[in-house]
């Protein structure tokens, strides 16, 4: 029988929601260090301030601008997951946000909505170019990389917590290792445990960030708040990055195709109809 | 006169490659009753519950536990 490992936790609100990180072997001064790093680049990556990053490279729209190595990979992955996705999963979706009123934190309000203005999405690799050091939205173009960037920071979080670690960015969680007794790290998925070794687990859902009829999922295909019958998505996947694309994908396919997506994409899979309390 | 053999040489095998070509891509018809779902969809070891707000399906590689869980997924 395994003995328990000494396990450090860490729990904080960054990002707007909560993040958790847990790791074997590790001071808490790591972790701490993974928090900062976390907040850090979460200043960078938001849509919410002028001065962020992702910020400016919008603003800078039609032109090269400028980017550090960080944005460069998420920018690089959400090229990645448009087509891990075929397309549903599109970080072009700023303008259609605008549209739907969501200007700024749901904390603060949102906005008078202009529904006419919202268009279906134009593909991501039309109106997005990157190259080393650089990056490019076209004209008329803006990025939002809403839970992509929580997924692919709880992967290089994890894996730079050491072998058996798990980080939690806001609902987007990567697993490494065995977990304190050696069978895996239990979370929770839907309601039940799950122990997860090597996997990440993401979940998508229109039940929250919502008002009114609208919320915060936006179908490319129309470019307003989708509606396919499915409400909420939790998958567990290879890493938090592909858990989070799988569920979204998923979300938005609906509830017949959503079933075989997920078997294809998945190791496990919650689908919340929108019937489903 | 050799022209002529090579000639003709050149279409008698023009000819039976083609014949050759069309009976075997007639025999070798896609087959209707090949599954149009993954495989994986019927793979032992899956089991789909009802969970709160909907339905849990679990692959053979992740476990179900009764342990009490560390943290959870969920939608922010």
């Amino acid at each position: 029988m395994p003995h328990s490992l000494a396990v450090e936790s860490h729990h904080f609100a960054a990002l707007g929601t909560n993040c958790s990180l847990f790791a074997a072997d590790r001071s808490r001064g790591d972790l701490l260090e993974g928090e900062i790093w976390i907040r850090r680049l979460g200043a960078r990556l938001t849509r919410f301030s002028a001065d962020s990053e992702l910020s400016q490279l919008n603003a800078a729209a039609g032109g090269w601008f400028g980017i550090g190595e960080e944005l460069e990979a998420v920018l690089r992955a959400s090229l990645n997951a448009f087509e891990m996705s075929a397309g549903l999963v599109n970080i072009a979706v700023l303008p259609s946000m605008i549209a739907i009123g969501y200007t700024r934190p749901l904390s603060e309000g949102v906005s008078v909505a202009t529904l006419d203005a919202a268009r279906p999405l134009r593909a991501l690799p039309d109106v997005l170019s990157v190259r080393r050091g650089a990056a490019r939205v076209a004209d008329g173009s803006a990025l939002d990389l809403g839970g992509i960037a929580k997924g692919w920071m709880a992967d290089r979080l994890c894996e730079s917590l050491g072998p058996n670690a798990l980080a939690n960015v806001g609902g987007d969680l990567r697993a490494a290792g065995a977990g304190p007794d050696g069978k895996g790290w239990p979370v929770a998925v839907a309601g039940t445990t799950l122990m997860l070794r090597g996997q990440g687990a993401a979940t998508s859902s229109v039940r929250r960030r919502r008002w009114g009829e609208a919320h915060h999922l936006i179908d490319p295909r129309s470019g307003l708040p989708a509606r396919t019958g499915l409400e909420e998505v939790s998958v567990v996947a290879a890493g938090g990055f592909e858990a989070e694309i799988a569920a979204k994908t998923a979300l938005l396919l609906g509830p017949e195709l959503a079933p075989v997506y997920c078997a294809a994409h998945a190791f496990a899979w919650s689908l919340g109809a929108a019937d489903d309390d | 006169m050799r022209a002529v053999l090579l000639k003709t040489g050149a279409t008698v095998l023009t000819f039976a490659t083609t014949v050759t070509a069309a009976v075997y891509v007639t025999s070798h018809l896609k087959n209707p009753a090949a599954p149009l779902r993954p495989t994986v969809l019927s793979a032992p070891g899956s089991a789909t519950f009802s969970a709160p707000g909907g339905s849990l399906t679990v692959g053979p590689s992740v476990q179900p536990s009764a342990v009490q869980p560390v943290t959870s997924t969920y939608a922010s």
